[in-house]
């Protein structure tokens, strides 16, 4: 990996740059406090220390309605370009949406590979933009707080100037087509890094106790605990749609006027009352308390046996969005006791 | 005989592809062949891909299923009552049910167009079998993926051991396959018990009762002999204690299972149990992994 330095004043003219790569897509102020991720043409819209979009990146790569197949009615159909989103430039991405997108690509890019993801992903140039922690963060726990793969350019602020880590081919080519912006970075400046390190770790004041949590999990798997969650959870699946790594999906058909039909695929929620019916009418999780509690069970011990590693990174989107202000750390710690 | 079976791949594996499609959500054109009722509202039916080099190519494991779509209609999933042993065509065993099925039974005719994706899920562990003796358990629909096994055993029968089938219906007018049964259980083939829960005045000459009481009326040597069993949820419930009952081991014991599988490649969450995805790890599992997922089989 390369380092480089940039002066602050210059970021405009970098995120304009960035526009020769695709559509530009930054967090942009919509209320005070709140954000979006939104296609943006005047660079200072862009807020990358924004510390969370409400909804995450992963609009990007898949769309939350999208059509997957047209054709006649009645026929095997084909597939549509409808989800084709072009080159894309996500530009303010923090170390926990990085990992985040490690997680969808570990989903979407083996096995049996989801072409609509890869086409999406393949065209997507990531810019990270180191941040800085609020209460509502606890990647840190997760490990999932700092990243050295999986994005093309990445900066930090130090202050009047960025470090800017390149990371890929793709990263460098941006490089090399805006020499001007960039100059070599200093041993002052890897100084300045790792005493911002120093003072962003200790600037945590949320923390996930993960340790042997999928067995803590299997052991809890009976405990009251759920059905009290289960009281205070709405299921409104608020915290699945704004989750980095939720990515489950509804398939429906529809029958347009011209004898033509479209296969839709929509983004759905565990936590949704018909979402593990069957056909004769047995709904498998029927009652919330069996919902909500699929769902931490699902990010913090199913994913770490299937794949090696819990599916949260601890951004926190879920805390600050619940309507009844259940907070995830807090369940844990309830869990074990700890409260 | 030799048979080309697709081999069992460990699951999130380097990308791989369906043998309908490179595109897994794209199904392909398959034409029905032929439409027989079985019983009363569920139906047999031969498809065959349209594509020739794919009707040849295509080989599934007894146990995978495959999802039919009718675009504008919907997609499902339904398990292959037949063996890839008997290549070019295959067979699909269907109950009306819903808008899918119902469509199916009342506007699809021979020679009509399916769209098919496939074959999907895990199916029976067949290399373990080998050698073995077999007790297939059936009750009620559970036939239809049982019956894909039997054929593929009776094809390659030199390989297994004792073949045993004991099979339960509501009543005599629901038992399919009934027979082709008769007929393998005379010529030897296999041993087949079928029981009926009432005649509901009915001719019928086998067993009354439930299908769990067969269980006992058969010698076996549990030792060399591995249990596959399909049915509803009521069915499990009694025929899995039975079986650990006559000292089964619990991985010994391999149960095919119904899920919401939509997406079919583990990707759009609806059938997951825990870390498990009943599309893709399944839907044949052990009892012993089937305990250790407590909401995979319900009662």
């Amino acid at each position: 990996m390369q380092t480089l330095r940039m002066n602050s004043a210059l970021l405009p003219d970098f995120v304009e740059a960035l526009k020769a790569w695709g559509t530009v897509w930054a967090p942009v102020e919509r209320a005070p406090g709140v954000f979006s991720l939104e296609a943006i043409d005047d660079p200072d819209r862009a807020r990358p220390d924004a510390l969370r979009t409400i909804v995450p990146f992963k609009k990007l790569l898949l769309a939350p309605r999208f059509t997957m197949l047209e054709g006649t009615t009645g026929s095997a159909g084909r597939p549509s370009d409808d989800s084709l989103r072009g080159p894309q430039v996500l530009f303010g991405a923090h170390p926990c949406d990085v990992h985040a997108l490690a997680i969808l690509d570990l989903l979407y890019m083996t096995d049996y590979v989801d072409p609509f993801y890869q086409a999406n992903r393949e065209s997507l140039t990531v810019v990270g933009y180191g941040c800085w922690p609020d209460q509502r963060c606890f990647c840190e726990s997760l490990g999932t707080s700092s990243v050295d793969k999986g994005f093309d350019l990445a900066l930090t602020p130090l202050g009047d100037r960025y470090l800017v880590a390149v990371a890929s081919s793709r990263g460098d080519d941006i490089v090399q087509a805006n020499q001007h912006l960039f100059q070599p970075a200093t041993r002052q400046d890897t100084r300045d890094y790792l005493h911002r390190l120093k003072e962003r770790r200790a600037a945590f004041s949320l923390a996930l106790d993960v340790s042997d949590l999928p067995y803590v999990l299997e052991l809890k798997k009976d405990d009251p605990v759920w059905q009290e969650l289960g009281t205070k959870c709405l299921c409104c699946g608020s915290c699945s749609m704004v989750c980095p790594t939720c990515a489950c999906f509804n398939v429906v058909d529809e029958i347009q006027d011209d004898d033509r039909s479209l296969r839709i695929r929509a983004w759905d929620s565990c936590l949704y009352l018909d979402y593990a019916l069957v056909a004769g009418g047995h709904n498998f999780r029927d009652q919330r308390a069996d919902r909500v509690k699929n769902r931490y069970y699902h990010k913090q011990e199913a994913f770490v046996r299937e794949f090696g590693m819990p599916s949260c990174v601890g951004c926190g989107r879920c805390i600050e969005n619940c309507p009844t202000g259940i907070n995830v750390v807090e369940v844990f710690q309830y869990m074990r006791g700890d409260v | 005989m030799t048979v080309e079976i697709p081999a069992a791949l460990p699951v999130r594996s380097a990308p791989r592809h369906l043998a309908s499609g490179t595109n897994p959500y794209l199904p392909a054109p398959a034409r029905i062949m032929r439409v027989s009722e079985l019983v009363p509202d569920i139906r047999l039916y031969e498809l065959r891909f349209d594509d020739t080099a794919l009707a040849e190519r295509f080989s599934f494991r007894p146990g995978q299923f495959v999802e039919l779509s009718v675009l504008g209609v919907g997609e499902g999933p339904f398990s292959l009552p037949s063996s890839p042993t008997r290549r070019g065509s295959f067979q699909l065993g269907i109950r009306r049910a819903g808008v899918l099925t119902n469509f199916l039974f009342d506007h699809i005719r021979e020679g009509d167009f399916v769209g098919i994706r496939g074959p999907l899920g895990n199916g029976f562990p067949l290399e373990q079998l080998e050698g073995q003796d077999l007790l297939l358990v059936a009750g009620g629909l559970g036939m239809i993926p049982l019956r894909g096994l039997l054929q593929y055993l009776i094809d390659l029968r030199h390989r297994f051991g004792r073949v045993i089938l004991l099979y339960g219906s509501r009543s005599p007018d629901q038992v399919l396959f009934r027979d082709e049964l008769t007929s393998l259980a005379r010529r030897g083939d296999a041993e087949i018990v079928l029981s009926v829960d009432q005649t509901h005045g009915h001719p019928w000459t086998g067993s009354v009762g439930v299908v769990t009481e067969l269980l006992d009326q058969v010698e076996l040597d549990v030792a060399r002999t591995y249990a596959v069993a399909c049915g509803p949820p009521v069915f499990y419930k009694f025929m899995l204690d039975k079986l650990v009952e006559r000292r089964f081991a619990k991985d010994r014991i391999y149960l095919s299972l119904e899920r919401r599988m939509e997406c079919g490649i583990g990707k759009c969450g609806h059938c997951a149990v825990g870390y498990t995805f009943t599309c893709l790890h399944g839907p044949v599992f052990s009892y012993w992994d089937a305990i250790n997922l407590p909401e995979l089989i319900y009662t």
